[in-house]
């Protein structure tokens, strides 16, 4: 009987250690750091308190990285559950058998693509004088559109890319979702003859509102690492409008000056307002489903 | 051109066998590389069992493109330092030299492959604090190309003079024919954008520090920023964030009349097979006063990955080695134009047979209008790629500003040398 009880103990304790390791040291490492004035370059280190905090209030980078950073989650994780909810309902409503098991194999494919070669695809799709998407647009209007070059498309083009590779796939899950709703409440509403947009807007999507806002978390969380698409197409550019704050820390740390603490700062500020908005969001929802 | 190649094969093998035997037992593994791209690197693969059979070991280059190398190697050098052998340019030979990331390479350069062969421009570059650090595998000053057929059609002569550069620039424009007239580097960074803006800023007598005050916030970067906003409205799309490799696709695909850009580009004009303007362009120096930007790349001596004596002349055997005459004569055979670096090699006359007498006697005279344009100091990559970021929000629209810009680089620079202390 004590062995039984113990045995959660034994199982947990081993990967609870792993975790701990992973997790805590680089985190301490990461808040120690950055009351340090580290530079890879510069010999002799010193803490400095919160110098480096300090400056990053007074840096106008730094404000607009978190500027971006918001437009970037926000844009992204609407424009998914979007496309995911769109896509999903098209399917369901227009095709059976193995025309949507062939469907949703293919539209599976994007976010299985590496996120480095998606976004090489896209930047050379963008190109405005090579580029397939801009060929059309050439021939109609006679100027390209400098779509990652441009203060105003930058962006929402690399999120374009973003929503496309995870859009489609929660579609399929989603898609899969409403194939397993059950039938009544769906019949109770066609005899009441509602518009197909009142049975999904009304019925379906508030059935699957559960793993709709799990899949929203998932989508915050994967936003959030969105460094490697921008780097390979804009580098936060032009100028900085796409700089994020992980593309900022990372051009702080490692491209441009060296400045690990500074970066480091950086980084456990991030963590932070993650904790905090996370926290704050998921009480929210915790509270709207218990009401 | 057969008779050639055999007596170069039979040369190189004489010459195998016998340095073989003199550098038996200096190397003792396999030697690691970081590196960026380069034809010549990829030669020297293809070409392994040449220094496997003079070493007794082999080498492994990692590659990484220009601004992913500059990152990773700083990082790497300064940390875990596992490279033998670095590929660095003069933009970060002080960063490294100060911080004895890489070793002085005369000592361990085996006078056999004769280093005083090599270009004195590309010498100057590698040098920091009086000794000399890497080994050039390519570096040049500048050439104004131009489209002779372009030119001619419109009755135009090459500018000399940058006054005659925006005319000529002004009336080949003509983008509804896909003709841009110029191709400038927007995108960000010491080695792209500023790069190529500090030729005007030069140019018209900036400076960038006196002693540790800086000077560059003046009259000059002023102009300087406003004539390369100017010329930016005929760059084609794309350039506004983009460098070399869409500048130069861009001349490369006929669709700019002229660009100002490093000499190693005439190697690719001219190759039918990357270039659709082939035996279409002219070479001159670049229009007075724009100044060329002397540059070099090159192989150097990692420090911590060679703590002994022999392993830094093993490593010094393999940049001798991989940039030796005979290498250089491969890559000239192989039509690599831009990894050329021995004055041995240019006065051949199988490169007299290879390239026209433009692109020769422009060499010659880029020379003497090339300059360091850079400020050769460990802080350099650091403030050129903060400026790169600001010339690209002032040429991308986000700002335009000049002055408040340049005071804003004027402050940085003030932390920087202040961090330094």
């Amino acid at each position: 009987m004590k062995f039984k009880n113990n045995l959660p103990v034994v199982f947990l304790t081993p990967p609870m250690i792993l975790l701990a390791v992973l997790a805590f040291v680089p985190t301490i490492a990461a808040l120690v750091i950055s009351f340090q004035n580290k530079e890879l370059g510069r010999t002799g280190t010193q803490f400095i308190g919160f110098d480096n905090y300090l400056d990053l209030f007074s840096d106008r980078r730094f404000a607009n990285a978190m500027q971006v950073s918001l437009e970037w989650e926000a844009i992204t994780v609407i424009g998914t559950m979007l496309l995911a909810v769109l896509v999903a309902v098209l399917l369901f409503e227009t095709t059976r058998g193995r025309t949507r098991a062939l469907l949703c194999t293919l539209l599976i494919i994007p976010v299985l693509l590496p996120r480095v070669t998606a976004a090489f695809v896209w930047k050379f799709m963008f190109n405005p004088l090579l580029g397939i998407i801009n060929y059309p647009i050439r021939e109609l209007t006679g100027a390209p559109i400098e779509f990652l070059s441009g203060l105003q498309t930058a962006l929402i083009s690399v999120a374009v890319v973003d929503i496309w590779q995870w859009g489609l796939f929660f579609g399929v899950i989603l898609l899969k979702l409403l194939e397993t709703l059950p039938k009544e409440p769906f019949e109770a509403a066609k005899l009441d003859r509602v518009k197909t947009w009142e049975l999904y807007a009304y019925v379906a999507i508030p059935m699957l509102s559960a793993p709709i806002i799990s899949l929203t978390f998932i989508k915050m969380v994967e936003s959030l690492r969105s460094f490697d698409l921008i780097y390979v197409m804009t580098r936060g550019g032009p100028g900085i409008v796409t700089e994020t704050l992980d593309m900022y820390a990372f051009s702080q740390g490692f491209v441009e000056s060296g400045r690990i603490s500074y970066a480091s700062a950086m980084a456990v500020l991030m963590l932070l307002a993650t904790i905090i908005t996370f926290t704050i969001i998921f009480k929210w929802v915790r509270k709207w489903q218990n009401v | 051109m057969k008779k050639f190649n055999g007596v170069m094969i039979g040369g190189c093998m004489v010459a195998t066998l016998l340095s073989s035997a003199v550098y038996a037992g200096v190397c003792s593994k396999d030697i690691k590389v970081l590196a960026q791209p380069r034809a010549s690197l990829t030669l020297l693969e293809e070409r392994k069992a040449e220094f496997e059979a003079l070493a007794g070991v082999s080498f492994n280059i990692d590659f990484l493109n220009e601004n992913d190398r500059r990152a990773k190697s700083r990082a790497e050098a300064s940390t875990t330092g596992r490279y033998q052998v670095y590929y660095i340019d003069e933009a970060n030979v002080a960063l490294f030299a100060e911080n004895e990331w890489i070793v002085p390479l005369t000592d361990y350069y085996p006078q056999a492959y004769d280093f005083a062969d090599f270009d004195p421009g590309r010498i100057k570059v590698g040098s920091y604090g009086g000794k000399l650090y890497f080994a050039p595998i390519q570096g040049g000053g500048d050439f104004l190309y131009y489209r002779k057929d372009l030119l001619a059609a419109a009755g135009i002569t090459p500018p000399t003079t940058l006054v005659e550069l925006k005319k000529a620039v002004a009336a080949l424009h003509d983008p509804a024919n896909g003709v841009y007239g110029i191709a400038l580097r927007g995108g960000r960074g010491s080695g792209a954008n500023v790069w190529r803006w500090m030729t005007y800023f030069k140019g018209f007598g900036g400076q960038w520090f006196d002693g540790d005050t800086p000077v560059f916030n003046s009259a000059a970067a002023v102009k300087a920023t406003e004539t390369y906003l100017e010329l930016f409205k005929y760059s084609p799309p794309g350039t506004s964030t983009g460098s070399w490799t869409e500048v130069t696709e861009a001349f490369n695909s006929g669709l700019v009349a002229m660009i100002i850009e490093s000499s190693p580009l005439a190697g690719m004009t001219e190759d039918s097979k990357l270039s659709k303007v082939a035996g279409k362009v002219g070479y001159t120096i670049p229009p007075s006063p724009l100044t060329g930007g002397g540059y070099g790349h090159g192989l150097a001596i990692g420090a911590k990955a060679n703590q002994t004596e022999q392993a830094r002349e093993c490593a010094g055997l393999f940049i001798a080695w991989a940039t030796s005459k005979e290498q250089e004569m491969a890559r000239l055979e192989a039509g690599v134009f831009g990894d050329l670096n021995r004055s041995s090699v240019f006065d051949s006359p199988e490169f007299s047979a290879k390239y026209n007498s433009e692109i020769a006697s422009a060499l010659q005279d880029t020379a003497k209008v090339t300059s360091i344009n850079y400020w050769p100091n460990p802080d350099w990559p650091d403030l050129g790629d903060r400026w790169g970021i600001i010339l690209e929000e002032l040429i991308t629209g986000s700002r335009s500003d000049i002055p408040e810009a340049l005071d804003e680089l004027e402050d940085y620079a003030i932390k920087l040398i202040a961090r330094r202390r």
